[in-house]
């Protein structure tokens, strides 16, 4: 245990007086006077129930929450009386700014009513009226099997941060609380989908883990959410669009419409919290910059995992003839390209109008559109 | 009674049919967005705009024009594009493989998604299964399709 007690409350004679007294009906009462602010919430949309938003209100709020929270460094819920003595729970974030996102709030309530259950929301029933062709079956179970991959760090990242955010950012945490719900019910619907394939699971990817480990690693929670919510997740979300696009059967579309929803409401927070972070801190830009050159590095690298691209290819060709493969090729390289071209939507509309000119990413996607054009894949 | 599309009849009637089924609606979630709703052929365009809150369809309305910046997206394809939707959704209860709305938009090939900023365009994929499952409540409509004609274009009353 790294932390012990100061007091052995078995022998400590304070604490048994204190304990005879309460037993013998002497009660103290001093918590019947919190000094704390008296409010009867009720919901402003009653359809939607008791939200978040309809809880902002003086120091329950989000608004009032300043940038930088010193007083309570303790599990105090936001709004209690802080009486002498709470712990310092030295959390590793306590700046509003670094966790922050507008709409988080909406965020959290979304999450919480659009949850599925992969073992039930799936009709599973249905598959033994699917019989897919060999090649197409070993493709997906690869596919899968890199899915439920990814899926587990995103889910072991967002939790790591949890119990190190300052306990006043309630929404924010209550918000990574639901990803890791979500990311951990893709990672069950995946392995579940390529254990029915009649091929299990299938190879692991190096190339991917390294990057995955990258965006576990992150130094702070902003470099993190820049990394798993901007960069990861949006590229997933834009898979997750390919992936139910190439779908074999209409079960594995719907498994990829409900992941998707997840998905890009994880972006969406990512998108809010750069957002944030550009209109209240702009000299923080340069630093972005410089963790996005490293983040694209990885996505570009992403290249070398042969074991992802190849099931994309042959899914989206529907084969693994000669021209299956060039169609499939052709196609698998206008999703890559949309997965980077919406990655910059994104910064634009942040506020990083700028990422083009200096991103080497954005770079090869202009070389890929160009050696496209000539080959006449794309107008 | 058929209900003809394009019309105002027929997302009223979708429109309907969701409240009348709010259980499936509030399993799936809250869905708040407004979008709109583009059907066009090469001498004229049908535009609806549909706003959802909460677990229903709370408006829909024919409209003029789109002002993207002040809604999510717009949902554009011909007319031939949607009636072969609406009929492939007839057909089997709901959308196949290959008439999703996710699949139709997802390389602009039958339906284009129009929108000024890319956070409010990424709500279609956040209520995507609703969106789907709203358009899904069309195969119990007896709904009035335009004709196709051989070259796959679209003729209508």
């Amino acid at each position: 245990m790294a932390y012990l007690s100061t007091i052995d409350f078995f022998t400590d004679r304070n604490f048994l007086d204190r304990w005879q007294r309460t037993l013998r009906g002497e009660l103290d009462l001093g918590w019947l006077h919190a000094k704390t602010e008296k409010l009867a919430a009720t919901p402003e949309n009653p359809r939607r129930g008791l939200t978040f938003r309809d809880l902002d209100q003086g120091a329950y709020g989000f608004t009032a929450l300043p940038e930088v929270v010193r007083q309570n460094r303790s599990l105090a819920p936001r709004g209690a009386e802080l009486p002498e003595g709470l712990p310092d729970l030295q959390p590793a974030v306590s700046h509003k700014s670094e966790v922050w996102a507008y709409n988080t709030e909406g965020y959290y309530e979304e999450a919480m009513t659009r949850q599925w259950n992969a073992t039930l929301d799936v009709p599973w029933h249905e598959l033994a009226k699917y019989e897919l062709p060999d090649d197409i079956s070993r493709a997906y179970a690869q596919l899968l099997t890199f899915l439920t991959e990814v899926e587990m760090i995103a889910t072991d990242v967002p939790a790591q941060w949890l119990g190190r955010l300052n306990n006043e950012f309630t929404e924010v945490k209550n918000f990574m609380a639901t990803q890791v719900m979500d990311e951990a019910r893709h990672s069950e619907v995946f392995r579940k989908r390529a254990l029915t394939t009649g091929y299990g699971l299938m190879k692991a990817s190096p190339q991917n883990e390294w990057s995955l480990k990258l965006i576990r690693d992150s130094d702070s929670f902003a470099e993190m959410s820049l990394a798993l919510h901007l960069v990861g997740e949006g590229f997933v979300l834009t898979l997750f669009r390919f992936s139910e696009y190439i779908s074999p059967t209409e079960l594995d579309k719907k498994i990829f419409r409900l992941v998707m929803q997840d998905e890009a409401r994880h972006v969406g927070y990512g998108v809010q919290h750069l957002k944030w972070v550009m209109r209240h801190f702009p000299e923080k830009r340069e630093v972005i910059h410089q963790h996005l050159d490293e983040v694209e590095n990885m996505v570009f690298g992403g290249g070398y995992a042969v074991e992802v691209t190849e099931p994309f290819i042959i899914l989206a060709g529907k084969g693994t003839k000669k021209e299956n493969i060039e169609h499939g090729t052709r196609i698998t390289a206008l999703f890559q390209m949309k997965q980077i071209e919406e990655y910059f939507e994104r910064l634009d509309k942040c506020g990083l109008q700028e990422r083009r000119q200096r991103s080497k990413l954005h770079n090869a996607l202009e070389l890929t559109r160009a050696s496209l054009q000539e080959a006449g894949v794309i107008p | 009674m058929k209900i003809p599309f394009p019309s105002l009849t027929f997302f009223q009637a979708l429109q309907a049919l969701m409240r009348q089924d709010e259980a499936r609606f509030r399993r799936l979630g809250f869905v708040d967005t407004t979008f709109g709703i583009r059907i066009v052929t090469t001498d004229r365009a049908w535009q609806y705009l549909l706003t959802f809150e909460v677990f229903e369809c709370r408006e829909v309305r024919e409209v003029s024009t789109f002002d993207l910046t002040a809604i999510d997206f717009v949902l554009q394809g011909d007319l031939a594009a949607w009636v072969e939707m609406l009929d492939n959704i007839r057909q089997h209860g709901g959308a196949d493989v290959s008439h999703s709305l996710n699949t139709l938009t997802h390389f602009g090939e039958r339906l284009t998604l129009l929108y000024d900023d890319p956070d409010n365009r990424d709500k279609f994929f956040r209520f995507q299964e609703s969106i789907q499952e709203f358009f899904d409540l069309a195969s119990a409509l007896d709904v009035e399709l335009p004709m196709s004609t051989a070259a796959g274009a679209v003729v209508t009353t």
